[in-house]
């Protein structure tokens, strides 16, 4: 597992990743995020593109979610969206200082056989309210993925959003 | 070398699909191992087909606790004890939207070990779809002291279709 780019910023939620390398098998990306600009839970929402610089942001994806909220257990699911939610985050409302953390996982994105699929774990926790999330996405394109743009609801701003890109060979 | 995943053995299915995939002769000088899927089945008839996992060639001592978001947003949680093989997960099948593979991610701990083998799966049987899907986590329990030296994955019912992906890793503990 190998680093291949970190974004750390301080005035936005919005991470975005170019030229991705088509030398790995899959990739993982964590994400910490709150976003200020959204109201509580706002979606850590990721998008792709087949261009080195351009990013998909059509009605071209699914998600499906299963998640809890410190009382009982959800799912859900979306067709024809824009994104795909890969957990939730704190937004406006509760301190800044709460984070969500997600693990976002692509696996054979450079297979030009296969649609996209994406797993993600995530959630947070601001003692007294929170989520833990498990979800999934699909982008309905066989192209392999070169960009990627990963962001909290509506990319509002927060002291401590940090955003890694890690490639995964095979033997 | 990457000693956070260092890669062991790939499978990719070819053009023929493939039953079953094993993976034989694991080295036993790592801690944990993490095994990468994206597969296909061609179960007719439906949009889903179960994964599942032996050990050492084992048909006896395997159980699971899972807990799954589903189909038309329902949630549920069961178990199976005493098993011929262990559940751990699903993936798309032939109903399902096409070029569309699922994901899985299955993690075991001290697999070279003398202890009982505990692991979990995270997975997603992705499909356009509102209405028929899944994803979920699996619990699992092999009661087997032996250390892990192969592993078998196999379909519910159908065959892995072609450009199906299996990854092997090891993980290497602090200190080795």
């Amino acid at each position: 597992m190998y680093p291949i780019a970190t974004v750390s910023t301080q005035t936005s939620s919005i991470a975005s990743f170019t030229n991705i390398p088509q030398t790995f098998t899959h990739l993982q990306v964590r994400a910490f995020v709150h976003d200020s600009g959204a109201s509580s839970p706002a979606d850590i929402a990721l998008r792709v593109g087949s261009s080195t610089t351009t990013i998909d942001s059509g009605n071209n994806y699914a998600y499906h979610r299963l998640g809890g909220d410190g009382s009982s257990a959800f799912s859900s699911a979306a067709t024809s969206s824009s994104f795909i939610s890969c957990a939730y985050c704190p937004g406006s409302g509760i301190s800044s200082t709460i984070m969500s953390v997600a693990i976002v996982d692509i696996l054979d994105y450079t297979n030009t056989n296969k649609y996209k699929t994406v797993c993600s774990m995530g959630g947070y926790d601001a003692n007294g309210s929170g989520y833990a999330n498990f979800h999934s996405g699909l982008w309905l394109n066989t192209a392999a993925i070169q960009s990627l743009l990963i962001f909290g609801g509506s990319g509002g701003t927060s002291a401590y959003n940090t955003f890694q890109l890690y490639g995964i060979t095979t033997a | 070398m990457s000693i956070f995943l260092q890669p062991l053995q790939t499978v990719t299915v070819g053009s023929g699909g493939a039953s079953s995939i094993s993976f034989n002769s694991i080295p036993q000088g790592y801690t944990d191992l993490v095994v990468k899927i994206s597969a296909r089945s061609n179960a007719s008839g439906t949009t889903r087909d179960g994964l599942f996992i032996t050990f050492n060639g084992s048909s006896s001592g395997y159980s699971r606790t899972n807990l799954l978001g589903l189909d038309s947003n329902a949630t549920i949680s069961n178990r199976t004890s005493s098993a011929s093989n262990m559940q751990i997960g699903d993936m798309p099948a032939a109903s399902a939207s096409s070029n569309t593979f699922g994901n899985m991610e299955l993690y075991i701990p001290n697999y070279a070990g003398s202890n009982y083998k505990s692991l979990i799966s995270d997975y997603a049987a992705e499909n356009n779809s509102t209405s028929s899907w899944i994803v979920g986590m699996f619990a699992d329990l092999w009661s087997n002291t032996s250390a892990i030296t192969s592993l078998t994955i196999s379909t519910g019912g159908g065959s892995f279709v072609q450009y199906s992906l299996v990854s092997l890793y090891g993980v290497l503990r602090q200190g080795i």
